[in-house]
C-alpha cells in the first residue's frame, strides 16, 4: 500500500505525549541463561504512552541501536509494546529511531537516551560502590532504577489523512492528578508552570533592579558630565 | 624541428632579428647549444620552440648630455639706470631695454607700490587728554592702582613714533625702545592698543576696528609661558605625551562605543519585548532585507575589531570596491527615489497576499476543528498556531531555544540559581511556552547586567 500523497493542513499541529526511558534492576545470582557472566544488570528500554496507552496507531516501529559490543546492536521493535529488555554492565547512549505509520508520510524521529543502571549519588547516600561490581546488602541497591523522560511528539502540519487518524483517538488526555504509576499529569504540568512562573518573577525583579540602577547611573553621569 | 620550421609553416617572417639570415642563425644556435645541457626532462623540440620566441632586450642608445642650445635670436639689451627711491642716496638697477629707449631721467621703481605704511593715529596732548578722560573713568582707576606704570604723554608720543617708524613690528620696537622706564613688550603692546581703542571710541563709537583692538597683557604673558613650556619639552616628555594622546583617543573611542551600545540597550528596555510575528521577514524581499541588516551589523562589528595590519593592496582594492558599491547604492537610491511607489506597492501586495493565504489556511484549519471546544482540542493535542513553521515531526523538547555557548552557560547558571532544570520535566505546550519566556527574560537580564557592569567600570575610569 503506497502512501497516498495528501495535502498538509497548514498552521495546525497535533501533539502526542510519549514517555521514553529505561528501567534497570540489579541481577542477583539468578541470571537469564544466555546472559554473559560479566553482565550485572537487567534493563528495559521503552517508548510508550504516558499511561501505557496504545500508540501503535501512529508509530509503526521503534528501532533501538545499542552499543556495538552487543550482538546485533540494531534492534527493531515492529509491534507494541515498543520495548527491549537486555542485560549489561555499563551505561551508554541508546539511539532511538521512531518510525511513523505510512499514512503519516513523515520522516523518522531520531533521539538519544542515556541508559541508566545506577541510582543517582544523592538519591542513594551511601553508594560508595557505584560501579556495581561490589554486591552490597543495601536494599537501595536492589531497588529498580529508572530514568524516564516525558516528551511530546509534535506533528506540525500533518496531512489530512493522518490528521483524521490522529483525531479518531483521544490521544493527549493526561490524568488530572499524579498517581504512582503515572506522574505525568495535569497536576505536574501546572506545578511546572508555577515553578517557571516563580523563576520569571524573580528574573523580572532583578531586571527591574538593574534597570533602576542603570537609570540612576545614567542620571549620575549626566550630572557629572555637566 | 625548430621554431624556424614553425615560422615557416605559419608564414611568419622573423622581424625582430637582424637583417641577414646568416647572422641570426649563428647566435641563436649558439644560444640553444649553450642552454641545452641545462635542460632535462623537456623534449628537445619543445625547448627549441621556447628559445627564440623570447622577446629581445631592447637597449636604447643615447647620450646623457644636455642638448646644445639652439637660438637664432639676438639677446635683448639690458641697461643699468638710476631710479627714484631715496633722496639721500642714488641707487641703480637693471632694466630691460636699451639706454635710448628708457631715457635719462630716473623713474619710479616698479616695486615702489609695495612701499606701504600703516596709518598710526596721531594726536596732540589735548586730544589725548580729552579722549582718555572721556572714556576711561574706570580705567583710570586701574591706572592709578599701579602707579609705577604711569605713562607720561611724552613717552606715549615716543611709543607711537616708534610704532610708525617700524610699522608695528613689535620686536623691533621693543628692541629700539629706550625711555626712562623699562617696559616689557607686553606693556608696550597693551598701552598702544589701549590708547588706540580709546582714540577710536572717541572719534567713532561704532567703529568696526574696536573689536580687533583688544589686547590683554596677562593673556599674552600666559600664552608665551605656555609656548615656552611647550617648546622646552624633552624628547621623552614628547613621546610620553604622544602615547597619552593615543591612549585618550582609545578611551574616547571606547566611550563612544559603549555609549552607542547603551543607547541601543535603553531603547531595548523601553520598547516592549518583541513578540511580534516574523511575517515581514517571510517574503523573499523581507528575508533579503533582514539578511542585509544582519550582514551590515556583522561587518560593522568586525570593523571595530580589526586592528590587524592588512595587506595594503587588498585594503585599497576593498576601498575601491566599497567606493563602487556606494556609487551603485547612490544610483539605486536615486532610482528608488524616482519611483518609490511601484516598489512599495509590490512589496505590500506580496505581504497582503501571504497574509491572506495564511488567513485562509488557518481558517481551513479552524474549520476542521470547529466541532471541538478548547478542552477537547487540548485533549486531542490539536493546536492551530497560525504561524509559519516548517512542516514535519519533532520532539517538543528539541525546539527549546539555545544560545551561543558562552551565553548558554550563563543562562544555565541562572537557571540553576533559580533551582530550575535546563529541560523542563514535562515539556508540554504550556510549559514550553513559559520556559521560552523565562529564557528570553534571563537573556535580557544577562545583557542588562553586562551593560550595567560596563557602565560602572566606565564611570570608575571617568572618575
Amino acid at each position: 500500500m503506497a502512501p497516498t500523497i495528501s495535502k498538509r493542513i497548514k498552521t495546525l499541529s497535533v501533539s502526542r505525549p510519549v514517555i521514553y526511558g529505561n528501567t534497570a534492576k540489579k541481577m542477583g545470582s539468578v541470571k537469564p541463561p544466555n546472559a554473559p557472566a560479566e553482565h550485572t544488570h537487567l534493563w528495559t528500554i521503552f517508548v510508550r504512552g504516558p499511561q501505557n496507552e496504545d500508540i501503535s496507531y501512529f508509530i509503526k516501529k521503534v528501532v533501538f541501536k545499542l552499543h556495538d559490543t552487543y550482538p546485533n546492536p540494531v534492534r527493531s521493535i515492529e509491534a507494541p509494546p515498543f520495548e527491549l529488555t537486555e542485560t549489561g554492565w555499563g551505561e551508554f547512549d541508546i539511539n532511538i529511531k521512531v518510525y511513523f505509520v505510512e499514512e503519516a508520510n513523515e520522516k523518522l524521529l531520531n533521539f538519544y537516551h542515556r541508559l541508566r543502571l545506577h541510582p543517582y549519588a544523592n538519591s542513594a547516600p551511601n553508594s560508595n560502590s557505584e560501579n556495581g561490581h561490589n554486591p552490597s546488602s543495601d536494599h537501595a541497591k536492589d531497588a529498580e532504577v529508572s530514568s524516564v523522560y516525558f516528551d511530546e511528539i509534535v506533528f506540525n502540519e500533518p496531512n489530512e489523512e493522518f490528521f483524521k487518524i490522529l483525531m479518531s483517538r483521544p490521544g493527549n488526555a493526561l490524568p488530572s492528578n499524579k498517581t504512582d504509576n503515572c506522574v505525568y499529569s495535569k497536576q505536574l504540568e501546572q506545578e511546572e508552570v508555577d515553578k517557571i512562573d516563580i523563576g520569571i518573577e524573580k528574573v523580572d525583579k532583578e531586571i527591574d533592579e538593574l534597570k533602576q540602577k542603570l537609570e540612576s547611573l545614567v542620571k549620575q553621569e549626566a550630572i557629572n558630565g555637566n | 624541428m625548430s621554431s624556424s620550421d614553425i615560422f615557416d609553416v605559419l608564414n611568419i617572417k622573423q622581424k625582430s632579428k637582424s637583417p641577414t639570415n646568416g647572422q641570426t642563425s649563428v647566435p641563436s644556435s649558439s644560444a640553444t647549444n649553450r642552454a641545452k645541457p641545462q635542460v632535462t626532462g623537456m623534449q628537445r623540440e619543445l625547448f627549441n620552440l621556447l628559445g627564440e620566441n623570447q622577446p629581445p632586450v631592447a637597449i636604447q642608445p643615447g647620450s646623457n648630455f644636455k642638448e646644445k642650445m639652439l637660438s637664432t635670436s639676438k639677446p635683448s639689451p639690458w641697461s643699468l639706470v638710476e631710479f627714484k627711491g631715496n633722496t639721500s642716496v642714488t641707487l641703480r638697477h637693471w632694466v630691460k631695454g636699451s639706454k635710448e629707449l628708457i631715457g635719462d631721467e630716473p623713474k619710479e621703481s616698479a616695486y615702489s607700490k609695495f612701499d606701504q605704511h600703516l596709518s598710526i593715529p596721531t594726536f596732540t596732548k589735548e586730544e589725548y587728554d580729552s579722549f582718555t578722560n572721556e572714556t576711561g573713568n574706570q580705567e583710570s582707576v586701574v591706572n592709578e592702582k599701579n602707579e609705577k606704570n604711569k605713562w607720561s604723554f611724552e613717552e606715549i608720543e615716543y611709543l607711537f613714533g616708534l610704532c610708525k617708524q617700524y610699522d608695528l613690528r613689535w620686536f623691533l620696537i621693543f628692541d629700539r625702545y629706550s625711555y626712562n622706564e623699562s617696559r616689557t613688550l607686553e606693556d608696550l603692546k597693551e598701552k598702544f592698543y589701549h590708547i588706540c581703542r580709546n582714540y577710536f571710541r572717541a572719534s567713532n563709537p561704532n567703529s568696526p576696528l574696536l573689536s580687533s583692538l583688544n589686547f590683554s597683557a596677562e593673556k599674552e604673558i600666559e600664552r608665551k609661558k605656555y609656548l615656552q613650556r611647550l617648546l622646552s619639552r624633552s624628547a621623552a616628555e614628547i613621546a610620553e605625551e604622544e602615547a597619552l594622546i593615543v591612549e585618550s583617543k582609545k578611551f574616547e573611542m571606547a566611550a563612544k562605543r559603549t555609549l552607542a551600545e547603551r543607547e541601543s540597550l535603553l531603547r531595548l528596555l523601553d520598547s516592549p519585548h518583541s513578540d511580534q510575528t516574523i511575517t515581514q521577514y517571510l517574503t523573499s524581499q523581507g528575508m533579503s532585507q533582514l539578511y542585509n541588516t544582519l550582514l551590515a551589523d556583522k561587518t560593522r562589528k568586525r570593523k571595530h575589531d580589526s586592528n590587524i595590519p592588512e595587506n595594503p593592496w587588498m585594503k585599497q582594492q576593498q576601498q575601491f570596491a566599497q567606493h563602487r558599491q556606494q556609487q551603485q547604492m547612490n544610483v539605486k537610491k536615486s532610482e528608488v527615489k524616482e519611483s518609490p511607489s511601484p516598489k512599495r506597492t509590490k512589496k505590500q501586495r506580496q505581504e497582503i497576499q501571504t497574509a491572506l493565504k495564511r488567513k485562509s489556511e488557518s481558517a481551513y484549519a479552524e474549520q476542521l476543528l470547529k466541532d471541538f471546544n478548547s478542552d477537547e482540542r487540548k485533549a486531542l493535542g490539536v493546536i492551530t498556531h497560525g504561524e509559519k513553521l516548517s512542516p514535519g515531526v519533532y520532539l517538543r523538547s528539541a525546539k527549546l531555544s539555545t544560545f551561543k555557548p558562552a551565553l548558554q552557560n550563563k543562562i544555565l547558571a541562572v537557571l540553576q540559581e533559580l533551582s530550575l532544570p535546563s529541560r523542563p520535566v514535562m515539556p508540554s505546550y504550556d510549559v514550553m511556552e513559559r520556559q521560552e519566556e523565562l529564557l528570553r527574560k534571563i537573556n535580557t537580564l544577562i545583557d542588562l547586567k553586562k551593560h550595567v557592569d560596563k557602565y560602572e567600570a566606565g564611570m570608575s575610569i571617568a572618575k
